[in-house]
């Protein structure tokens, strides 16, 4: 429920809560402390009038003389009411128009004289009543003392009160309705650098990606926030660039053989011509084709790869037993360029067997292809602390150092010609070699010098593969 | 030797079915999985090869009907999807091999000739022998013509390979795989130069040439028919 509420709403609401609990707050205490006052107001007049009372009482000389006297002194307070009884509840004395709710508790005599002002409340006949009784022992007669109960009509403080709560709650519903707009108003306009990020962020496309989030010019708060999704819209491009760039390498590199074998079977049915040439030709479209599903393999193994590859079957092997099974394919190849093979050393590696010896592979046999003719080719393997180093290293002209970390790209070849021997890959085969050494969790890195090129790849520890 | 070849794909279908007759099999083709389990019911064949994307029952339902109902020849399947998943299943189906599309003729071909060897052992001989060439397994030794011919480890197994299967064409992913264990897509040059090697050591100087290239399959070791 709450989570349908966009921003705006909730800060809104929340504003208008909040103004609504101050304001009524503050209403309920104002009458509050109002209809306090009245009462110590009341209480006032009664014990004004209860000295008065008593005054008469105590100065009368007799019976008729009290009831005469009272009679003077309270019959023209309209608001107040007297009842008089004496000992033997017979009615001395009461205000006209007044009956007495009969639930006169006389104070104790203790509470008599401090406090004889608890004040009693009651209501009848649609008029409230505070009052208060007391008791009172005339000069004349020592032996009998009289119940008095004076009480006020309050209803015109009552009616006070309900103008002030009719007039304080009709200006709280008021401020409260105001408060929510400007709320309303703070919140939206607080929330403005939102919208413009909201905007930018829509304006971010495949085709348009340097839209990026104004960091300068919205709040503190929020700047990280753009910052980083920033980073991610540059991470971001930069993956789309590479995958926009392989997939028109992809076609290209695609499109060379498709035209190479569509030149070819539409020459060679264009006349007649003897079935040792038809062979010939379906000859080489085999060939062509087959390069075409290696291609598409590796292309595959890749994709898969950059999707995070589990390795198939992990076990722990040696480095260099897995090296000289290659070096032992690689023998006659390296034998006609008079190139030496050689591997120094070893190391424990945790990880796919054939996938490793996939990577090596690779690496082995750009050494020996590019490698100067009657040149060695070594393979040295190391192991410290951080795993096991694989560097393989061949004699060549130096590579351009710019160009080192792009070697790694798919169908990047030193050469931009694009005349290649048949045997030579379509230029997957370094990228291959890196994904399998970071599917292992370690990483490769070329170096070229004193016409040296070497490729070294590290695996971690056991431990460190995921 | 008898083929069950189960393919929806037509022209794969009819190119694999015209491949493997000619390759001196009798083969039944349908292109449909259930059709393909009853003519596998009915009748007896040496090998099924099953598409695993098949219309009506796929291949791993056909697959499964045969193993349940007790019928063990060979399977090899075909598979668009190079998945570990989907092999790993299919050879606990029960399936022989399997082969990733797409794939040359000439692998299937030597692939189908393996599984269709297996379990045929028999006296097993200690020498073979194509024309005037002999290798002797148990000495590890080469002759041809009585001349006596030294070869290196590597070159001793792929001579043993193209004789043990002579007249076959080997492509040279099988090379790769065979003699050096190498179960992936490698440089193809490599095979083409160490064939090359073994050539020049075997043929060179003799009339007859025994090692050939098949452009664009692969290679064969066979002695010249006879006139």
């Amino acid at each position: 429920m709450l989570r349908a509420l966009s921003l705006t709403q909730r800060l809104t609401i929340f504003f208008t809560v909040l103004a609504a609990a101050v304001v009524f707050g503050l209403g309920w205490v104002f009458i509050q402390a109002t209809a306090r006052h009245f009462v110590d107001l009341d209480r006032g007049t009664l014990q004004d009038k209860q000295h008065l009372i008593e005054d008469i009482v105590r100065s009368a000389n007799s019976i008729e003389d009290t009831k005469w006297r009272l009679n003077e002194a309270l019959s023209h307070h309209h608001d107040l009411y007297v009842v008089v009884k004496d000992a033997r509840s017979d009615v001395l004395y009461q205000s006209r128009g007044f009956q007495s709710p009969g639930l006169l508790q006389p104070p104790s005599a203790s509470t008599a004289g401090e406090t004889g002002l608890r004040l009693q409340h009651w209501a009848s006949e649609g008029r409230e009543y505070r009052a208060i009784g007391f008791q009172v022992t005339p000069a004349y007669d020592e032996s009998g003392a009289l119940d008095v109960l004076a009480a006020i009509d309050t209803e015109h403080h009552e009616h006070f009160l309900a103008e002030l709560r009719r007039t304080l709650l009709l200006y709280a519903l008021q401020a409260v309705a105001v408060s929510g707009l400007l709320g309303w108003l703070a919140a939206h306009q607080g929330l403005a650098p939102l919208r413009a990020m909201r905007a930018q962020a829509a304006a971010v496309s495949g085709h348009q990606f340097n839209e990026r989030m104004p960091v300068a010019a919205v709040p503190i708060e929020m700047a990280d926030l753009a910052a980083e999704l920033n980073g991610m819209l540059d991470r971001l491009r930069e993956d789309y660039r590479r995958l926009a760039e392989f997939s028109s390498d992809l076609a290209h590199e695609l499109r060379t053989p498709i035209s190479n074998l569509l030149t070819q079977t539409q020459v060679a049915l264009s006349s007649k011509r003897d079935a040792p040439t038809y062979r010939n030709i379906l000859a080489s479209n085999a060939e062509e084709l087959e390069r075409m599903a290696r291609m598409v393999a590796d292309m595959l193994f890749l994709a898969k790869a950059e999707r995070g590859m589990p390795l198939p079957n992990r076990e722990r092997f040696s480095a260099a037993q897995g090296v000289q099974a290659l070096l032992e394919f690689y023998d006659a190849v390296a034998e006609e360029k008079g190139i030496r093979l050689s591997v120094t050393g070893d190391g424990e590696i945790d990880g796919d067997r054939l996938m490793f010896r996939r990577a090596v592979s690779n690496l082995l046999s750009n050494a020996v292809r590019h490698g100067d003719p009657g040149s060695p080719v070594t393979v040295k393997i190391g192991t410290s602390d951080e795993g096991v180093s694989i560097s393989v290293s061949n004699t060549a002209d130096d590579i351009d150092p710019a160009l080192l970390p792009r070697l790694f790209d798919r169908f990047f070849r030193g050469d931009p010609s694009r005349a290649h021997p048949a045997s030579e890959g379509a230029g997957l085969g370094l990228s291959i070699t890196k994904a399998i050494v970071e599917a292992h969790g370690g990483d490769i890195a070329a170096t070229s010098g004193d016409r040296t090129v070497r490729m070294v790849m590290r695996f971690p520890p056991s431990a460190a593969i995921s | 030797m008898k083929i069950l070849l189960v393919e929806d794909e037509p022209k794969t279908g009819e190119y694999l079915r015209q491949g493997l007759s000619e390759a001196g099999f009798v083969v039944d083709w349908t292109q449909d999985g259930a059709e393909g389990l009853n003519l596998a019911l009915q009748s007896f064949y040496d090998l099924v090869i099953l598409d695993v994307m098949l219309p009506g029952l796929d291949g791993w339902q056909v697959l499964q009907s045969l193993r349940g109902r007790g019928l063990q020849m060979p399977v090899l399947f075909l598979t668009a999807r190079d998945e570990v998943t989907d092999r790993v299943k299919g050879l606990e189906l029960g399936a022989d091999d399997y082969l990733v599309k797409p794939f040359s003729f000439a692998e299937l071909l030597a692939r189908v000739r393996t599984i269709l060897r297996r379990g045929r052992g028999g006296a097993e001989s200690t020498t073979l022998r194509v024309a005037d060439l002999e290798l002797d397994l148990l000495r590890r030794r080469v002759h041809r013509g009585g001349r006596r011919i030294d070869l290196t480890a590597k070159d001793f197994g792929l001579l043993e390979l193209l004789m043990r299967r002579h007249g076959e064409v080997l492509p040279r992913s099988l090379i790769a795989s065979q003699v050096w264990d190498m179960n992936f897509d490698s440089d193809s040059n490599v095979i083409e130069v160490a064939v090359r090697r073994l050539r020049v050591k075997i043929d060179e100087g003799h009339e007859v040439k025994l090692i050939h290239t098949v452009r664009g399959m692969g290679y064969v070791l066979e002695a010249p028919e006879e006139p």
